[in-house]
């Protein structure tokens, strides 16, 4: 076969701009180490999500001091949890899974991206160095309403992040002189203890507690005021730990009618 | 007797004239659907509801890229196998045969997307055209696709027959060179609709009928991309065979190596297939090694592309020196620029370089995350099918018309404009694509614009990108509308007598000087196929040993009331209240989203 | 006229990519065109490229050359 010398020489160029491209794509993952979503997880059954350990309670985990995990699940047409908030200076590993269609996990404006396939889990990890909030977006048609189909990642200084959950629990009516008694649960999801102020805001009254958290553990506690001091009438009250609040509303009464037993509080 | 290709084969020049009057007619639907989409996504005119977004998008991806592309395809294939053989087809029956077989296929499925826009028939396949499992289309719309591959396949067989008949008669010489070129490609075509072809016939269609509950998404959506990265060298194939046979002639000299454009071809049909895991990059559950697998084949593909980018230029520049052109650049002003064929060819090729660079980051298994699935990509195959193929198509509709229908050309100059006034809106709507791409904005959304957070343009502003991508769908409009008129045009036209001769162009180096071993056809479909079983097996293996031959249980996912149900699902952890509850709201919620 | 009509109208299809490329590689160099900005330094290309188009060639105006 007669080729041409020009001809030539162009062919050498572009075997070696192939290898050139192969090589520092192999580099990448090699040297760098780019790691590729892969089939590093087990598959899951998509109608089974609610009972799913990790994504059951789709959240963000701490998994060592500066590890956490994200579980992330991808619904027509939202994701959950939303938003997902993550400290700065972190690594996030994140879990993706799709309920029913095909989406995708991208976060706008960066190389975080991955499809989201039913019965599949994409594992990517991520690391946060500044605060700032993203958007997560579908980039994978998923029906009618995919164009609204958005997310927020917020990324926090160390400072105001936490896992904490709180819950408060108390009383729709009571009589005037007992006392109006909250239950309060704290729940602290992260590896360190927490030390922080329980507070009870009612009518012009505030009590507080200090609690310690331990770490991946929950605290209960009870914090109670003397329903003379706020008279009759209705009482709104908030309890706060943190960032975090709960509120509900109290009924003072003079008396309790016969049936009504303190009551449960069911919001 | 004149040598127009009407007069040398009139059966078969009106067979080609149906197959180019059923493409234009995808092109013009495609087109509309085309400007629709963009006035709507930008926000300058919505004059539909965000929903139905999604079945203008799958109308304009079927319509343009299967059935403008293909029957195009199977026209300028059916010349190219009677010119270079110099022989009619073997009963042209059979041809009509196929040609119905195609044209029924893609009404029936051209059917099923359309009645999405109304409500009175219970019938809709807005599934887009990559139809990902478990968004379910009506059975029309694949089995308007099977009837449409199966016609695609029998024409291949047609051709086949013209040759093997040549050969009988012409044992000793040389398959000519697009006979080569449409054989080579229809292999390769064999080989890649088998993905396509297991992926309905086995799952989606049987799925759609309700004869099997469920589907394996990832297994039906790398059957897809088996097929689907392959099928862009079938629209491309015959563009290159453009530039390589006739190209040359309109500059006005040869093809510089009719050897070496055997060998781009050979490399084509063997390393189409085993590349189409890089659509999947991103895909959890196939093994990163699959996926640098499908990486490195890739990257060698693009060694055919560039060996065709030196003999295009090389064949011009010869081309333009015949003419009288002079010095190192200075024979580009000796090109025929009046000629709207070679203008259209040329900038189409010019397109396509760029769109060999925004290829070759797409390929790149980890750039790849920054621009997989955002605007970018349309950037990128708008360059490519939009410009390299259809610009070429378009370019050589004005010297095919002439030779199919034996009329002149209604209008050079308009035909001019119309390659140029392409070009020029393509420019501006591709960059801004590629450009937003780059800040995130996803692909195939009907409004990206979001409530939570705002796109951060890095130059300008989104607005200003919005507009340069309106401005690029007015202008490629316009150049469909001077298309169109150019060809009813030529069609009101009477028989000319004066229409260049039905050729296409020799070679400086010929056929003599390639080895005898690029001949062997039935050797580089077997090296195709090993490449392809080395490719798949393991990965289609794994897929299915993780997720099961029919996939786990996932409610389908069709746009009727039963969606209901999937959406029950997605409220039921968000909402504390019970299951049925959460339905409730959830048939509400889609009776809103569905107007 | 030193270029035939025809591939005049494709060197000034040509500015248009050169342009919109322009812009966003001047951006690298922090150097940002408004799109007006764009569009008179377009419109001032295309003038030049006339200008020198339909200058006469070393005075040997040749108007036959056309076309």
């Amino acid at each position: 076969m007669n080729v041409h010398t020009y001809e030539k020489i162009w062919l050498v160029a572009a075997m070696v701009l192939i290898v050139a491209f192969i090589a520092t794509i192999t580099y990448g993952s090699v040297g760098l180490g780019i790691a590729m979503v892969g089939d590093q997880q087990p598959t899951i059954e998509p109608t089974e999500l609610g009972d799913d350990e990790r994504f059951g309670e789709p959240r963000v985990e701490q998994v060592g001091e500066n590890e956490y995990e994200a579980y992330v699940v991808a619904q027509t047409f939202s994701y959950q949890p939303d938003p997902i908030e993550v400290p700065e200076d972190s690594q996030v590993t994140f879990y993706v899974t799709a309920r029913d269609v095909i989406h995708s996990f991208s976060i706008a404006g960066t190389n975080v991206n991955t499809m989201a396939i039913p019965g599949e889990i994409a594992e990517m990890t991520v690391e946060f160095d500044e605060a700032g909030e993203y958007g997560i977006v579908c980039n994978e048609y998923c029906g009618p309403d995919h164009h609204n189909m958005e997310g927020k990642l917020h990324v926090v200084s160390a400072d105001e992040f936490d896992l904490t959950d709180l819950s408060a629990d108390g009383p729709d009516e009571v009589a005037v002189g007992d006392s109006v008694d909250v239950d309060v649960v704290v729940e602290n999801r992260q590896l360190e203890d927490l030390e922080t102020t329980v507070t009870l805001e009612i009518g012009d009254e505030t009590v507080s507690e200090e609690v310690t958290v331990p770490g991946g553990d929950a605290v209960e506690t009870t914090l109670s005021v003397d329903s003379s001091a706020l008279g009759e009438g209705d009482h709104d009250w908030t309890v706060t730990v943190d960032d975090h609040d709960s509120s509900g509303s109290v009924t003072v009464l003079e008396e309790l009618d016969d049936d009504a037993d303190g009551g449960e509080d069911d919001e | 007797m004149s040598n127009v290709y009407i007069d040398q084969f009139p059966a078969e020049a009106k067979v080609i004239r149906a197959a180019f009057y059923s493409s234009f007619l995808a092109l013009a639907l495609g087109g509309v659907f085309g400007i629709i989409q963009t006035l709507h996504r930008t926000d300058f005119l919505r004059f539909m509801d965000s929903v139905d977004y999604y079945t203008v998008l799958t109308a304009h991806g079927v319509f343009l890229v299967i059935s403008f592309t293909i029957f195009f395809l199977v026209g300028i294939f059916t010349w190219a196998v009677t010119t270079s053989l110099d022989r009619g087809l073997e009963d042209i029956r059979f041809t009509w045969g196929w040609y119905s077989l195609m044209a029924i296929g893609i009404t029936m499925t051209g059917v099923a997307i359309l009645a999405g826009f109304t409500d009175a028939i219970d019938m809709s396949a807005s599934v887009l055209f990559t139809f990902y499992a478990p968004l379910q289309a009506h059975p029309l719309f694949y089995l308007g696709l099977v009837l449409f591959v199966v016609g695609t396949w029998v024409a291949g067989v047609d051709w086949f027959r013209s040759w093997w008949a040549w050969k009988a008669e012409n044992p000793d010489e040389r398959i000519p060179l697009p006979t080569f070129m449409v054989l080579t490609t229809m292999l390769m075509w064999y080989i890649a609709t088998l993905g396509v072809a297991a992926a309905i016939l086995l799952f989606l269609l049987p799925w759609s009928l309700g004869l099997i509950e469920t589907v394996n998404p990832l297994l039906t959506r790398t059957l897809f991309w088996f097929f689907g990265h392959p099928v862009v060298y079938f629209w491309l194939m015959p563009a290159y065979m453009m530039w390589y046979v006739m190209l040359p002639k309109f500059s006005g000299g040869k093809l510089f190596s009719d050897p070496l454009a055997r060998v781009v071809f050979v490399l084509f049909l063997i390393l189409s297939v085993p590349t189409g895991i890089h659509h999947q990059y991103l895909d959890p559950g196939i093994a990163e090694g699959f996926k640098f697998i499908a990486m490195t084949n890739t990257m060698f593909l693009l060694l055919p592309s560039l060996l065709t980018a030196f003999t295009v230029v090389a064949s011009m520049e010869h081309g333009a020196r015949q003419r009288g052109g002079e010095g190192y650049f200075g024979w580009l002003k000796a090109l025929p620029w009046r000629d709207p064929v070679f203008t259209g060819m040329a900038l189409a090729g010019l397109m396509f370089a760029a769109a060999g660079f925004s290829g070759m980051i797409n390929a790149g298994m980890n750039i790849n995350y920054l621009v997989h699935n955002t605007f970018w990509v349309v950037g990128h195959f708008h360059l490519t099918v939009g410009t390299a193929v259809a610009l070429t198509f378009m370019a050589v509709t004005y010297w095919f018309l002439p030779q199919v229908t034996g009329k002149a050309l209604w209008s050079r100059s308009v035909a001019l404009g119309q390659v140029v006034v392409w070009f020029v809106g393509m420019t501006f709507m591709s960059n801004a694509m590629h450009r937003a791409g780059l800040l995130g904005v996803p692909r195939r959304t009907a409004e990206p614009q979001y409530e939570g957070f705002e796109f951060q343009a890095a130059v300008g502003s989104i607005g200003e990108l919005d507009a340069q991508i309106a401005l690029g769908g007015v202008l490629l409009t316009i150049s469909l509308g001077m298309f169109f008129a150019n060809v009813v045009g030529t069609a009101l036209n009477g028989r000319s007598d004066d229409l260049p001769a039905n050729e296409y162009a020799g070679a400086l180096s010929g056929p003599d000087d390639a080895p005898l071993v690029l001949d062997n056809l039935k050797l580089w479909t077997a090296i195709a196929v090993v490449l392809v079983i080395f490719a798949y097996t393991f990965p289609l293996l794994s897929i299915i040993d993780r997720g099961g031959l029919f996939g786990p249980e996932v409610i389908p996912f069709p746009l009727t009331v039963e969606s209901a149900t999937t959406l029950g699902f997605a409220l039921e952890t968000a909402a504390s209240t019970s299951f049925e509850s959460a339905g409730e709201i959830a048939t509400s919620a889609l009776t809103a989203v569905m107007r | 006229m030193r270029i035939s009509k025809a591939a005049l109208l494709v060197v000034i299809a040509l500015t248009v990519p050169i342009l919109v490329e322009l812009r966003t590689v001047l951006a690298w160099v922090n150097v940002e065109l408004t799109v007006l900005e764009s569009a008179v330094l377009g419109m001032t290309m295309i003038l030049a490229i006339l200008i020198w188009a339909l200058w006469p060639q070393n005075g040997r105006g040749d108007p036959s050359r056309s076309g």
